[in-house]
């Protein structure tokens, strides 16, 4: 009895294995609303107070309930020549764009993705506020007030 | 023992980001929080079974005089963190914990601590660029430059591994950071306690006595 048992439930387990793969592929592919209008909202925005004038970084999360959206670039006052960079094992990347998947969020976090701002205008101040516009490939430009935080902040700690 | 963990929060954060990628739809929690959480189970120093040896640097200070690594932090609490300066993000993060923290001490503990951060950026990061920018940060830590091989081998025998300033593809210089510090203790000299990146001015500020006196934290 156990004996013909044995092939089919070792298919079974195989068979268990390649839906996870399937499930996981489909889910991976953004799915249902592409077509949808995202719906996106800026929070958690801070720029650690830099020590010098030549580079500063910024952080912040878009959370996103609508359809899937790509931040491709950043301006401000502060700085001509602002970067998106992704952080891997110490070393960092410029990147050309972000996506932002569908009902997903995409965080810009110390020790992961970072803005850069170079040659800055002038030194910003603790308790400062960045002016900084976010712009998307289909939800246009989004005005953010960045706060200059404490050069240790986190936003974990508060301080 | 620390190797074992490491591999485990690799896999765990390997993982987490499979998921991630996919899973987009979740935002109610972030896995890489709960992997740095469960690797180092609430404590961000991981003490180390054997100490490191001190490395051998001989180099060039902020002042662009010699600076003899092993002879001139002989006896004292030192802190070492491998950085560059044109980095926006975790060098200056770091190095801010570390001045914050230590201004918190009683004038005798400061006095003892020495506070090393040695270029990963030679090229870019001479003696008075180094100055400028720990200027803005604590004027008494030590900044270091000198020959990328040597920046290299020595951060090598901490475990720590850097590669030279490359261009991307955009033609920008990128250089690469450390991502731990590495506590020597004034008793041994021996490099006994590592913070990764998520050691907080808090951590630092509860263990700096403790590693000024050579104890675990």
């Amino acid at each position: 009895m156990r004996r013909p048992g044995r092939p089919s439930r070792s298919l079974a387990g195989c068979a268990t294995v390649i839906a996870a793969i399937v499930t996981l592929a489909g889910c991976g592919s953004g799915g249902n609303d592409s077509s949808a209008e995202p719906e996106l909202k800026v929070t958690g925005a801070y720029m650690p107070a830099p020590s010098m004038d030549s580079m500063a970084a910024g952080f912040f999360t878009v959370t996103n309930s609508g359809g899937a959206d790509t931040l491709t670039s950043v301006s401000s006052d502060l700085s001509d020549d602002i970067t998106l960079h992704s952080t891997k094992g110490g070393a960092m990347e410029e990147e050309k764009s972000f996506a932002i998947p569908a009902d997903g969020r995409l965080d810009f976090a110390s020790g992961g993705n970072h803005l850069m701002f170079e040659k800055l205008t002038h030194k910003p101040k603790q308790g400062e506020k960045v002016s900084v516009e976010l712009h998307f490939a289909k939800s246009g430009t989004v005005k953010i007030s960045m706060p200059v935080k404490s050069a240790t902040y986190t936003p974990k700690t508060g301080h | 023992m620390r190797k074992k963990t490491y591999a485990a929060a690799a896999l765990f954060a390997a993982a987490a980001l499979t998921l991630s990628a996919c899973g987009s739809g979740d935002d109610s929690n972030k896995p890489i929080a709960d992997v740095s959480a469960e690797a180092g189970s609430g404590k961000v120093a991981t003490i180390l079974d054997k100490p490191f040896e001190k490395p051998d640097l001989v180099l060039t200070d902020t002042h662009g005089k010699k600076y003899d690594l092993r002879a001139q932090t002989k006896g004292r609490p030192t802190l070492i963190y491998f950085g560059y300066t044109h980095c926006p993000d975790v060098c200056p993060l770091t190095m801010n914990n570390l001045a914050v923290a230590k201004k918190q001490l009683p004038k005798a503990q400061q006095d003892k601590l020495r506070v090393v951060f040695v270029t990963t950026d030679p090229d870019r990061d001479t003696p008075s660029a180094l100055g400028t920018w720990l200027k803005g940060i604590d004027s008494d830590f030590v900044g270091l430059t000198g020959d990328f091989a040597t920046i290299q081998a020595g951060a090598r025998t901490l475990g720590i591994s850097i590669e030279p300033t490359s261009k991307d593809k955009n033609g920008k210089l990128v250089s690469v950071h450390g991502t731990q510090v590495i506590a020597f203790s004034p008793k041994t000299d021996g490099g006994y306690v590592l913070y990764g990146e998520d050691a907080t001015v808090d951590d630092y500020t509860k263990d700096l006595p403790k590693i000024i006196r050579g104890e675990n934290p």
